[in-house]
């Protein structure tokens, strides 16, 4: 029997994921909320009647038991879990596949989310290793005094080591995508920050634990992007850049390959430190039996020093741009596609010889929001959005095009993907400032003030992309 | 407004005349739908000392074979029911009932109130909390113990995951009534809470003077 997959997630990634079971011929399912009714990844599914129906209203992305109970009406037999969500949580993973009506999960097995999917476990597993990982805690603080004396002697390090202005961060221990992170740059700060950072993540995340870590500065924050199947075969599809973030370091433009010649105004041997970082993420891969699609996140810094900082046990918005640096047989790869595939059992079918790595490709992550203002999130209504059409690139968005979007206040005001890629990193950065340029989105909010987005951040900082 | 301005008489004479709320019951979650009560029926909300005992069960959800019990909130009647989705298989947020909650004496004094009171509205849609250290007074004085002034860091507007403050900008007062419930997401324009300037306080007690001594 073909599997049949709910789509639990929205947005630009349902729509991927759809599409992707398409291409290999299994039926599918989404569900959506009140808030996104308008979404395309829902307006695309509402045609059917009864059971034929393809988008099912449920009252949360994040509640389980109403989306097992639209996988069991509509005879699922997978649940992908896209991004966010229930991606990283091995507890639903555990549920979905341990049930009396078992599912396939589309990601990495409970245990070896359990194992890497928190980042304070991965941290220890990576030590042990011998894996580098940056100074700080490894496991939630609860105790203010505790975290106070945590904090001073990172701090006290740092100067005796005479880095200049010394800082560390704390971050919700709960948390991901860099939303709760706040840095510190003297301890008297410290405790106003720790009791913010908790409370946001006590209300965010239902946990208030903190991580504490030193602050790196002039780094770059690289990833390598991993494939694994069930059968204990792994290959890599090179490493990308994702460094330029916003203020909440939410990235907002990523390149492929992690390090391009032409960025570096300084000595620096990129494919040396490219290859250790992929060299390290197959190790803890090996050693976890990792078996799915999965993204290993380093810092390094200016004099090539990797830090793992975590990895993602899930499919990440960004793998399209590795895919497209990547040929196999000459065609670009389709991660989700691979990774729903190979959860569904399949054996890979190639190996790492059989990968090749051209060119450079970028992607712009197209958000409604005031780059001027720290990145504040802009809601309103979308009257009129297009972009171009090249064989040089792509767009993944959720946003329609023949009718006015309301952007839900529910979630971040993420508009489109937008992926380019060129011979060199010149040639792609010149098709991403065309495209840019060529994008058209107009709206404007209750107080009837047009629509404010990041384009123009984006062509701006299109020439610091992977300089530093 | 000044008191001269409110009309008792029309009114007391509107909810005279139609004493009820028509509450639209949705269902929470998604599930196979089993209905508790019929046309007609009166239901009960939550009641006893603690609020401990629950109200009238309305409806049931199954999911993966565990039914799922909901209660009703407020007392009234079973206006309406879509009989039609017995046995059925729902999503969430599917109106299923009306109920016709009558209207107490309290609740008719809120409703006057919302008209008398300085609303203070939500600047977009968004969940709110009252900020750390206003909750911190309510905590320790009572929420009519808490005067607010332009300028004062009021609420936490939680919007797309991040925590924005909201400095409050309406005449000084105090907080009589609040409308939101922490982490509950409220429509833009709706009002959050009723401020009351404090030359104000004693036309509110005469309001409630009044509707307690007409209202029966």
């Amino acid at each position: 029997m073909k599997d049949k997959v709910l789509i639990a997630n929205r947005g630009e990634i349902a729509l991927r994921i759809m599409r992707a079971c398409q291409d290999l011929g299994l039926d599918y399912v989404v569900v959506y909320t009140a808030a996104d009714e308008h979404s395309e990844h829902v307006r695309l599914n509402l045609d059917g009647k009864g059971n034929n129906r393809r988008a099912w209203r449920v009252a949360s992305y994040t509640d389980p038991n109403d989306i097992l109970a639209v996988a069991d009406h509509t005879k699922c037999t997978a649940i992908h879990p896209g991004y966010g969500f229930f991606s990283e949580d091995f507890r639903f993973a555990r549920r979905v596949t341990t049930r009396d009506r078992p599912l396939k999960f589309i990601g990495p097995t409970w245990e070896v989310i359990k194992e890497l999917g928190d980042k304070i476990n991965t941290k220890r597993v990576a030590n042990q290793l011998g894996i580098p990982t940056i100074p700080g805690t490894d496991g939630p603080i609860y105790n203010e005094i505790d975290a106070e004396e945590i904090a001073r002697r990172l701090l006290d390090d740092q100067a005796e080591r005479k880095i200049h202005r010394p800082s560390i961060l704390v971050k919700a221990a709960a948390g991901g995508g860099g939303m709760g992170i706040e840095e510190v740059h003297e301890i008297e700060q410290f405790r106003r920050v720790y009791r913010q950072v908790q409370n946001y993540a006590k209300r965010q995340f239902g946990d208030p634990g903190v991580l504490i870590e030193q602050c790196l500065r002039d780094y770059n924050h690289l990833e390598v992007q991993l494939l694994c199947s069930r059968h204990g075969e792994r290959v890599h599809f090179g490493t990308r850049n994702c460094t330029i973030q916003s203020t909440g370091r939410q990235k907002r433009l990523e390149a492929a390959p992690g390090f391009d010649p032409t960025c570096f105004p300084y000595e620096f041997d990129g494919p040396a430190v490219l290859e250790r970082i992929v060299e390290y993420s197959l190790k803890l891969a090996s050693h976890v039996r990792y078996d799915n699609v999965g993204t290993w996140e380093w810092i390094v810094s200016r004099d090539g020093s990797p830090y793992l900082l975590e990895v993602n046990t899930r499919i990440q918005v960004e793998n399209d741009v590795s895919a497209r640096i990547s040929y196999i047989n000459g065609q670009h790869p389709n991660l989700l596609r691979e990774q729903i595939r190979l959860a569904l059992g399949d054996k890979l079918g190639y190996n790492q010889n059989d990968i090749q790595f051209r060119g450079t490709s970028i992607e712009l992550r197209i958000v409604a929001e005031d780059a001027q203002r720290g990145f504040a999130p802009w809601i309103g209504t979308i009257s009129r959005f297009s972009y171009p059409q090249h064989e040089w690139s792509a767009v993944y968005t959720h946003v329609p095009t023949d009718r006015p979007y309301v952007i839900p206040s529910d979630y971040d005001p993420n508009l489109a993907l937008a992926l380019v890629w060129g011979d060199s990193m010149a040639e792609a950065k010149e098709r991403a400032r065309l495209f840019l340029n060529e994008m058209v989105i107009e709206g404007s909010n209750a107080a009837g003030l047009p629509i404010v987005t990041n384009l123009q951040y984006l062509a701006d900082n299109m020439d610091r992309l992977l300089t530093f | 407004m000044l008191e001269q301005d409110i009309d008792f008489d029309a009114i007391l004479s509107r909810y005279r005349a139609d004493p009820f709320d028509y509450l639209a019951v949705h269902t929470s979650h998604t599930g196979r739908l089993r209905f508790k009560v019929a046309k007609g029926d009166q239901v009960e909300g939550v009641t006893g000392k603690f609020r401990h005992i629950p109200g009238t069960l309305l409806y049931e959800l199954e999911r993966e074979r565990n039914p799922k019990r909901f209660t009703s909130k407020t007392n009234g009647q079973v206006d309406m029911i879509r009989a039609d989705l017995e046995g059925n298989f729902v999503e969430a947020g599917e109106q299923i009932m009306t109920l016709k909650h009558p209207l107490t004496k309290r609740e008719i004094i809120e409703y006057i109130l919302r008209q008398v009171l300085t609303p203070y509205k939500a600047p977009e849609k968004a969940k709110y909390f009252f900020s750390m250290d206003l909750q911190a007074r309510v905590d320790k004085y009572g929420l009519r113990g808490v005067s607010l002034k332009p300028g004062d860091e009021v609420l936490t507007m939680s919007l797309m995951k991040r925590d924005t403050p909201v400095y409050y900008d309406g005449e000084p007062g105090i907080i009589h009534s609040v409308y939101f419930k922490p982490g509950v997401s409220v429509e833009q324009g709706e009002p959050l809470f009723g401020v009351c300037p404090k030359d104000r306080l004693s036309l509110i007690e005469r309001i409630i003077t009044r509707v307690k001594a007409e209202w029966d």
